[in-house]
């Protein structure tokens, strides 16, 4: 079986190889390059459909939310070790107005600082109450559910209200404190 | 300001130019409090929804507002702009070590190998922390490319204990293992590395790169024929991990070199039940059949390896239908979209992802930087296309809504400004004649309240007639820039469209050479259990040829 063998021609003979192979190298180089033009086409398009959806954003908000009536809800960690937040719901005058679900990401961006636009809406002037449940592990690996209630006056013109979360040692019991911006 | 600073505020105040022009936009600015607007732009910026907060950018104050301004234009795909403004932030006080390796990495995707390295160092010097990981590895990884393993050595061995360390160690125990032909400093490197790895505070990102690790030290052991040592390393590979059926194939064969077939098989045996895409699992089967023959089980091994043709028949199959597939629908919907399945329930998801074969054959495509960016391309421009038909359907309901506002602009029901006017004198009659019997303190905060929100509402009434009389000519400007951004969705979507079918047919053409390439692993696959099926044959025909002659 392993006995000597005639030797065998190459199938390819090495000038064909070496058109065979420049061919391959000059194809490599038109895909790359079709690649790249393709990725500067699919920026400038990012770009257009960004500005774009900035415009439509800002229809969408002065349509939908007169300036007299709005209300904003901000979230920001005031402790970034305190917890990790799993999520937070959010109910106006009793009535379900916001939930979210957190990300890893979404975690880090606040632990770094971040601030998250929770709600938008609108509310009457007069008096109305934000309940927020919160729910998260704290850093003695205990998992915490909340509820926290916040009354506030509205009054015309945009109400922002920045909503802190906050939890100390030893116990991290979950503690939020509420700042209106007007 | 410089030439070119003045050029970025232009083209970010342009991002704003592209806001409706016959009305006064409401800006993100007026929702988000000055003192929340750099966080608020953080945020978004790393979840990735641009749209709320584009008018807020130009506007941003403080320490961070060039930083933040700089990671838009990136993330818009302003890469020019926003290097020129990364390098005003490196200029700067703040934030210079994340653009100093933000530079980098640009420069870096632009084959600038030198100014890669300078920003690198720039970044290494003036950062700290995970920062400065990231650019000391960037520097390693320069320095491994150009096969200086001294140089790169040097580096890694500058930082920390941790992640990224780990991350350089591996990548030059990867270069030492395809130069060397002993892999003595390939296992240094990656033992170098597991501890790095171990020092990790991220417990998910340290137990994926330890596997990988794992692994990659079990190889090098058994191709240098240290048995005990692979398997030592081997068994350390979680069963859960994207590297398991590798490691357990490879396991196997360490076992097998040491002559316990029985344990070889179980290990195979675990393998098996992986999809066939696994690297290791078509030995796995094969294997299979040569730990009977080898235990002396000549018919279980004939058996094994008819079962493993018909495992690689049928894979064949599954190649060729999903060639076809390819071929009707494109790459992105056979492999990538329809490889997600909605129907499996989310506790299911973890065991799903390593053993549905199209997902599988999705992941090992993946491996591949050539083929991320290829599915990249196209899953942006899906993502486009979404955003563009639901601004679509959103613009299609502002049309209409202003439209009839329009037509019914002054008929407002309910009771007239008069009548609103003489409720108001009543009640602040009212609240007058109540204030003089307030008993408490707590009665005169409420009645108090009750007078300041009369006093807005009155406030409002006052300028009402001056608000309807503007209506009918605010409700025509909505309407024609509701018309206007309609317009240019059309536009965009063609664009978009256009794009979306070059970037598939690239990605068509990756994924069906892949697939040209499993379906050569499986002939070849075939080819080996068909010889050993034949050598099987041929002894049995052989000892029956004996056994007559007895």
């Amino acid at each position: 079986m392993f006995g000597t063998q005639k030797s065998k021609h190459c199938r390819i003979s090495p000038w064909n190889r070496g058109i065979q192979v420049s061919g391959m190298v000059a194809a490599l180089v038109v895909t790359s390059a079709a690649g790249a033009s393709l990725d500067e086409e699919i920026d400038r398009l990012t770009a257009e459909v960004s500005r774009h959806s900035a415009s439509v954003h800002s229809l969408e908000q002065q349509l939908l939310h007169p300036v007299n009536t709005r209300v904003a809800v901000f979230l920001t960690l005031q402790n970034h070790q305190a917890l990790d937040l799993d999520s937070v719901e959010l109910f106006v005058n009793d009535q379900p107005v916001a939930s979210h679900l957190y990300s890893a990401t979404e975690r880090a961006s606040l632990e770094q600082g971040g601030v998250q636009q929770l709600f938008v809406g609108n509310m009457a002037d007069g008096s109305h109450q934000l309940k927020t449940v919160i729910n998260a592990r704290a850093a003695n690996r205990r998992f915490v559910r909340r509820e926290l209630v916040h009354r506030f006056q509205k009054r015309p013109g945009t109400l922002r209200l920045q909503m802190t979360l906050d939890a100390r040692a030893p116990d991290y019991e979950p503690e939020v404190t509420f700042v209106e911006w007007n | 300001m410089n030439r070119s600073s003045r050029q970025i505020t232009r083209s970010l105040f342009a991002l704003l130019m592209a806001m409706p022009s016959g009305f006064l936009p409401v800006h993100a600015s007026e929702l988000v409090p000055t003192e929340l607007a750099t966080g608020v732009t953080r945020f978004a910026l790393d979840t990735g929804s641009l749209a709320p907060i584009i008018d807020l950018v130009p506007q941003l104050k403080g320490d961070s507002a060039d930083y933040l301004r700089a990671r838009t234009l990136l993330s818009i795909g302003q890469r020019q702009k926003a290097k020129a403004l990364f390098e005003r932030v490196f200029a700067g006080e703040v934030h210079r070590a994340e653009a100093a390796l933000e530079l980098a990495r640009l420069a870096e995707a632009s084959d600038e190998r030198k100014s890669a390295v300078d920003w690198y160092q720039e970044a290494s010097r003036v950062g700290f922390g995970e920062l400065r990981q990231q650019a000391m590895l960037g520097l390693a990884d320069l320095e491994r490319e150009q096969s200086r393993a001294d140089r790169a050595g040097q580096y890694l061995a500058s930082m920390e204990d941790g992640y990224w360390a780990a991350v350089g160690y591996m990548n030059l125990a990867a270069n030492f293992a395809s130069e060397d032909l002993n892999p003595s400093r390939a296992l240094v490197a990656l033992r170098v590395a597991m501890a790095m790895a171990g020092q990790d505070q991220d417990q998910s990102r340290s137990r994926d790169l330890l596997d990988q690790l794992y692994l990659r030290a079990g190889y090098l052991s058994v191709r240098n024929e240290e048995y005990d040592k692979a398997i030592d390393f081997l068994e350390k590979v979680s069963l859960e991990s994207y590297y398991t059926p590798q490691a357990l194939y490879l396991h196997g064969l360490a076992l097998a070199e040491k002559g316990n077939h029985r344990a070889a098989m179980q290990s195979w045996h675990r393998a098996k039940k992986f999809p066939l895409a696994f690297p290791g699992v078509t030995d796995a089967w094969l294997g299979m059949g040569r730990g009977y023959d080898l235990a002396g089980y000549p018919g279980q091994a004939g058996e094994a390896w008819l079962a493993a043709n018909a495992a690689y028949e049928g894979e064949r199959v599954t190649l060729d239908k999903l060639a076809q597939r390819v071929h009707q629908e494109g790459a992105y919907k056979a492999l990538v979209e329809d490889a997600r399945g909605a129907d499996t329930q989310w506790f299911l998801a973890d065991s799903r992802t390593l053993t549905q074969p199209r997902l599988a054959y999705l992941l090992r495509f993946l491996e591949g930087a050539g083929a991320q960016l290829a599915v990249r391309r196209v899953a942006r421009l899906d993502d486009l296309t979404r955003t563009l038909s639901a601004h679509q359907h959103d613009l299609d309901v502002f049309i209409q809504a202003l439209s009839a506002n329009l037509a019914s602009a002054g008929q407002a029901g309910g009771p007239g400004p008069g009548a609103l006017a003489d409720q108001h004198s009543q009640l602040k009659s009212a609240l007058a004649q109540l204030r003089s019997q307030v008993a408490s303190p707590e009665q005169a905060g409420k009645l108090g309240n009750l007078e300041q929100l009369l006093q807005a509402s009155n406030k409002r009434l006052t300028s009402l007639d001056q608000k309807v009389a503007a209506l009918p000519d605010v409700l025509n400007a909505q309407l024609a820039e509701a018309r206007e951004l309609r317009a240019g969705v059309a536009r965009l979507q063609t664009q978009v469209s256009q794009a979306r079918v070059l970037a598939s047919t690239m990605l068509d053409k990756q994924v069906l050479a892949f697939v040209v390439t499993e379906q050569q692993r499986m002939v070849h696959a075939l080819d080996k259990t068909e010889q050993q099926i034949a050598h099987l044959y041929e002894y049995l025909a052989l000892e029956t040829i004996g056994e007559g002659a007895r």
